[in-house]
């Protein structure tokens, strides 16, 4: 693959699920933290690539966004290659796959699980390279059933933040603090499900 | 008449192609994609062989004893072989309890 080194100002943020079962959660968060920063202001992309769309259920998928303060040149690269947050909607892929891969020092790893921070370091051997690690247990906090395979979360702007999409975006804006808590509000539709992220999520720095 | 020849670089690239099938299939590990991983029970289990049949990613083998031996490696944690128990010795367990790595890949592709 060919490494084309993006600009400092992009902000990349990864989201990784499990396919078809969680396909739109992972679509919801990157919809719902693109569309956050974009009322503040923001230059901002959000999108899937085909490389993982032969969706087979339980497949890891990526979903990606973008947040700059300047206008993005990386228009037609459609993977991530440098992400500064990871987002896991599923957190038994930190055990199979190099999430943290190309990741610049000083990431920030956001998973969906009621475990604390502490005990999931043992499973990143590159953990060095992040600065912060949160849990939110975004099923909890939300009545979102997960195994939906009807849903059309994020698909559209009137959809955006039903649920454990609205919780994981909640997390990233207290974590990562690209956005706010307020713009947040003003694009999802649970607007209890992004506070309850926003405030519930258990971060370690390291 | 002979073949015509094509340079190499006029050449397409072969694609989606993997080798013939042997015991294991590196190109095709599946066991990342595990949430929940299937145990079983040695002593309740009456070796039918059913788990061993239903498997798709054909994980399950038979050791010399006749016990059935799932390879973490493959499995995919589907759950189909714990479904399908007629004596449920299979049960599933959080991948996150279990502190040993199956396997780990730098790319899902």
């Amino acid at each position: 693959m060919n490494e084309i080194k993006t600009t400092n100002q992009v902000k990349e943020i990864t989201i990784w699920a499990s396919g078809v079962v969680q396909d739109a959660e992972a679509r919801d968060t990157a919809n719902c933290i693109a569309a956050a920063a974009a009322q503040e202001g923001k230059h901002v992309q959000s999108f899937d690539n085909y490389v993982d769309l032969p969706d087979r259920v339980n497949v890891p998928v990526r979903k990606y966004a973008r947040i700059s303060s300047e206008e993005i040149q990386e228009k037609y690269l459609y993977e991530n290659d440098h992400p500064n947050i990871v987002v896991l909607v599923e957190p038994a892929l930190i055990k199979g796959f190099n999430i943290l891969r190309g990741m610049p020092k000083g990431g920030i790893l956001v998973l969906n699980t009621d475990r604390n921070p502490e005990e999931l370091l043992k499973f990143l051997p590159n953990k060095n390279l992040l600065s912060a690690i949160a849990t939110i247990d975004a099923s909890k906090a939300t009545e979102t059933i997960v195994d939906d395979f009807m849903d059309i979360e994020g698909a559209s702007a009137k959809e955006l933040g039903r649920g454990i999409g609205a919780v994981l975006a909640g997390a990233v804006a207290k974590v990562s603090g690209d956005f706010t808590l307020e713009s947040l509000k003003k694009v999802v539709q649970n607007k209890d499900a992004a506070e309850k992220g926003y405030r519930n999520v258990k971060i370690k720095k390291l | 008449m002979s073949k015509p020849k094509i340079p190499k670089d006029k050449q397409l690239p072969e694609g989606g192609i993997v080798d013939s099938p042997k015991t294991e299939q590196e190109q095709m590990t599946t066991g990342g994609w595990r949430i929940l991983r299937s145990i079983i029970n040695e002593e309740e289990c009456t070796q039918c062989r059913e788990c061993w049949i239903l498997c798709p990613d054909a994980a399950i083998s038979i050791d010399k004893k006749g016990n059935m031996k799932i390879n973490l490696k493959y499995c995919k944690g589907c759950g189909i072989c714990a479904a399908n128990c007629p004596v449920g010795a299979i049960s599933r367990v959080p991948e996150l309890d279990f502190d040993e790595v199956t396997i780990y890949r730098d790319l899902p592709y």
